[in-house]
């Protein structure tokens, strides 16, 4: 048995502008559009250098990229689904503690 | 070994237009979506056609993989295209297919004179609510492509042991620097993501680093109160019913859902009373019901109205 793989969790050690990028396969051009626009990283302001991504934020861009992909969608109708998506797992969620 | 038909998987001919290829793709991956569809394997289905569309959408891709396959079938071998996460690693449904641009980058020597960092690999995993109030370490497989001497596909089975940090949450990812996909050209390897699931569990329900617990109670514990010991993640833990209690009443135990972790503060143990009533099946039993019928004057549907 090998030793023990220390992974990192992020959100103790959030990822930065290129590692959320390359995480998602996009160029970091494609990160800065989106947290201009407001899709992702809610009113981050300031330089790129100094955004920190966190695992929400991870799942959020991997599925905004996903979705312009597959359906050749605008960048605000794949939010626009993915603001959805979000929002019925956190109803469902809900639902599943009220034991439904 | 089994020969992975992804125009099948698409259900489309093998002489389909691109075009044709990705009405396909789009019609049923909107049909399998894993938040919405009712289908029972909607998972699997998605995880499938991203795979099967993955390569087939991609012109260069389609190609080699129609070369690939018809030259190992006149060649009688088998072959694996998937990368086909082990069992404890179940993948996240994409991204998976990065594994072709790898495969095809070593069959066609495309990549072979760049140094390229290999690209980063996504999966899910699940662990028990235990694993996030201790720590663990669990042992992880997953299926790594590789050419073998005669310069055939073959998979290699890896084990890794990974450190589940106390305090981990549902949703977060946990970075493996370096496991990702290896790099061409002597470039250092992708990073590995692993996105954490808690198993289900029937008496857990979990939001955010909150817990809550269903806990059964005798009719007289309810109604009179009084202590009882509840088996929590945390441990057996002595808990005061107040007398009164109706089913569904919450009691928070502060400090007692999933450990805090960093910044983020410990969550709360919320424990569900839910009263179960014993069954009237022996002579004692109904008599003591018949008792409380006639002496207790309890109309539960007095609110009604009529």
């Amino acid at each position: 048995m090998e030793q023990a793989i220390q992974g990192v969790l992020l959100d103790e050690a959030a990822l930065t502008l290129e590692e959320l990028a390359r995480a998602c396969a996009v160029e970091p051009g494609w990160v800065v559009h989106r947290v201009r626009t407001g899709i992702l990283l809610n009113e981050a302001g300031g330089q790129p250098e100094a955004w920190r991504f966190t695992s929400v934020d991870l799942v959020r861009a991997r599925e905004l990229a996903r979705i312009e992909q597959d359906f050749d969608a605008s960048e605000e109708l794949a939010a626009l689904v993915v603001d959805l998506t979000e929002e019925v797992r956190r109803l469902k969620s809900r639902l599943r503690l009220l034991g439904h | 070994m089994e020969y992975k038909d992804y125009y099948a998987a698409l259900g489309v001919d093998k002489t389909a237009s691109a075009d044709e290829i990705k009405k396909a793709f789009r019609k049923l991956v909107r049909k399998y979506h894993p938040d919405i569809s009712k289908e029972p394997d909607a998972d699997a289905k998605t995880k499938e056609l991203n795979e099967a569309y993955g390569v087939l959408g991609d012109p260069e891709k389609r190609a080699a993989y129609d070369q690939l396959g018809s030259a190992q079938y006149q060649g009688g071998q088998g072959f694996r295209p998937p990368p086909d996460w082990g069992s404890a690693f179940e993948s996240s449904a994409d991204n998976d297919n990065d594994f072709f641009a790898d495969l095809f980058a070593h069959v066609g020597g495309r990549r072979r004179n760049f140094q390229m960092r290999g690209d980063d690999s996504h999966a899910a995993l699940q662990i028990d609510l235990h694993d996030a109030y201790h720590g663990a370490s669990r042992t992880i497989s997953l299926r790594v492509p590789e050419l073998d001497g005669q310069g055939r596909v073959v998979t290699r089975e890896r084990t890794l042991s990974v450190n589940i940090p106390k305090g981990v949450t549902a949703g977060q990812q946990l970075r493996l620097g370096g496991q990702g996909q290896p790099g061409s050209g002597g470039a250092e390897a992708g990073d590995l993501y692993l996105e954490i699931q808690f198993r289900p569990e029937a008496r857990y329900r979990v939001e955010g680093r909150d817990v809550y617990e269903t806990v059964p109670v005798a009719p007289w514990e309810a109604a009179l109160g009084g202590e009882i010991e509840v088996p929590t993640p945390s441990g057996r833990v002595t808990v005061t019913v107040p007398a009164n209690s109706q089913g569904g009443r919450k009691l928070r135990l502060k400090g007692r859902g999933i450990p805090g972790s960093g910044t983020a503060p410990a969550g709360d143990l919320y424990l569900l009373v839910e009263v179960v009533l014993p069954s009237a099946d022996t002579e004692a039993a109904r008599s003591l019901y018949q008792q409380m019928a006639r002496e207790m004057a309890f109309n539960p549907r007095a609110g009604m109205g009529g």
